[in-house]
């Protein structure tokens, strides 16, 4: 599903990425991880389209994204759920607006909405929380938020970048549970995490990155 | 309701100091754009009444038998210059006077219709034939003067009349336009400005919507939208505007011009011109309104990218 090959990327003097080659198949769990600095974040805004390589090659589904138009930008993205550290919810909507949003954008028919976020809410365990405002949320539910907009597009690949970084461990475990759980659907799920003791409990791939190298895959 | 109906409606509520000045500046310049459409309208159809109507009136001498009438007025009536041509006898002078003095019976009862001499009343196609019309009657051996009913402003001629109406037309037209540019101008940069507060408040939605990857046209929907409401709205409250004030002060201006229609006598026609007036200013609105919106869209997201 995503290739990267032989992948550079520098800020300035700094080399965030260097010859990156990785590939991730249809259905695995992928951990990122390492430092601050290391490059994960970098790895997800790449296969976003939000930051280009300089060098190198990232493919999703076989298409090189470095290749796509800004006017199809949109469209890979639709293809993809994003879960952020930050949450990213818009705060001066409703939970369910909240994935309302995605759909819409996803331009999914209105008479489908209800159904789709009654379902994704009652999967993140936020059915009782649907009308209220964000700011009446705890961050786990505001992780649990963003999750539910990211599935209700029912995309091909969940990218997760660091969601436990703001969460306390039995809330984070919660997350893993429910990416897990994601992924045993038969979703790709690629998530970036420092986090040692989820990866410790967990048996899926890591890549380990250090100063924009893997380390260990 | 649309997903951006909502947005755009709830953007409103939040800056409703925002939405209000937007309205204000665009009702404000279309009532004066409907107000100066009005008297644009009025001075034309001055100008063209002035123009047109049945102005010259050959009086004709009073022994004058009706053979040598008949034959001058199949003579005009022949000329394809002249127009609606019109014989009026004594008695019909006398009426018309009677009918002029009806406040006064005591000057009507004073005269007599033989003091007053039949006439040939006339227009001509164009007004810049008149003069050379009038000049040809006036050679005519039945006529004894040649006049002209239209006489404002102490003008001697019919050209100083019309030349007269045409300046004022003219000063109209310009100064009406320059205004309401200027206005349609003011307008224009308020909706810049205040869409552009608003994208700049929206920064972390659109960051949000374009990474879970809503298309520009979704992100600048609502935006545009709102610049459509406060431009329908400013349009509709300043035509309103106009309009009642138009409705008031007709009924006086319609008196005070009499024959002259500086606006429709009749309701249906009243309506229709104010109809016209409110579609082109709708059409004018939304350009305005979505021509600002685009640009202070496209230079918030560039800006941001």
């Amino acid at each position: 599903m995503i290739t990267f090959d032989n992948v550079t990327k520098s800020f300035g003097s700094i080399k965030a990425l260097e010859g990156i080659s990785l590939e991730v198949k249809n259905g695995e769990f992928v951990f990122l991880t390492g430092p601050s600095g290391a490059g994960k974040s970098t790895v997800l805004k790449m296969i976003l389209r939000e930051v280009l390589p300089d060098s190198g090659k990232v493919l999703f589904e076989g298409k090189n994204v470095a290749e796509i138009t800004t006017k199809e930008v949109p469209f890979l993205r639709q293809q993809m759920g994003i879960v952020f550290q930050d949450f990213k919810v818009l705060f001066e909507r409703t939970v369910a607006e909240n994935v309302e949003v995605a759909l819409a954008v996803s331009d999914v028919a209105q008479d489908e909405w209800e159904k789709r976020v009654k379902h994704v809410l009652k999967l993140v365990g936020l059915s009782n929380r649907a009308k209220l405002f964000p700011s009446q949320l705890s961050g786990g539910e505001l992780q649990r938020v963003s999750l539910a907009r990211a599935l209700v597009i029912n995309p091909k690949l969940i990218l997760a970048d660091e969601p436990t970084g703001n969460l306390d461990w039995k809330t984070a475990e919660g997350i893993m549970d429910l990416l897990e759980k994601i992924n045993k659907e038969g979703k790709t799920v690629i998530m970036a995490t420092h986090h040692e003791g989820i990866i410790k409990n967990s048996k899926h791939r890591v890549i380990e990155l250090k100063d924009g190298r893997i380390i260990e895959n | 309701m649309s997903i951006h109906t909502k947005t755009a409606i709830e953007a409103i509520k939040r800056s409703p100091f925002q939405a209000v000045s937007a309205i204000f500046v665009l009702a404000l310049t279309f009532f004066v754009a409907t107000t100066v459409s009005i008297l644009v309208y009025s001075s034309s159809k001055a100008l063209s009444y002035f123009e047109t109507r049945p102005q010259i009136i050959s009086f004709l001498k009073s022994e004058t038998g009706s053979d040598a009438i008949t034959a001058l007025q199949n003579k005009l009536a022949l000329d394809a210059r002249v127009k609606d041509v019109k014989y009026v006898p004594k008695e019909e002078a006398l009426e018309i006077y009677k009918k002029a003095t009806e406040d006064n019976p005591l000057l009507a009862e004073l005269v007599s219709p033989s003091i007053f001499p039949a006439s040939l009343e006339f227009s001509v196609t164009d007004l810049k034939l008149a003069e050379e019309v009038i000049n040809e009657i006036k050679n005519e051996a039945i006529v004894e003067q040649v006049g002209f009913t239209a006489n404002i402003g102490g003008e001697k001629s019919l050209s100083d009349v019309v030349s007269r109406l045409k300046t004022i037309s003219y000063y109209l037209r310009v100064g009406g336009i320059v205004f309401v540019g200027a206005l349609a101008i003011t307008s224009f940069l308020v909706l810049l400005v205040i869409i552009s507060m608003r994208m700049t408040s929206r920064k972390g939605e659109i960051e949000i919507l374009s990474l879970i990857g809503a298309t520009p046209a979704f992100i600048r929907s609502p935006i545009v939208l709102e610049g459509v409401f406060y431009s329908l709205i400013g349009v509709i409250s300043g035509w309103t505007l106009s309009f009642i004030f138009w409705l008031y002060v007709s009924p006086s201006l319609l008196s005070y011009f009499g024959s002259i229609p500086v606006l429709p006598k009749e309701p249906l026609s009243f309506f229709l011109l104010f109809a016209a007036i409110l579609g082109t200013e709708i059409v004018i609105g939304f350009t305005i309104a979505i021509t600002g919106s685009l640009i202070a869209v496209k230079r918030s997201l560039k800006k941001a990218r």
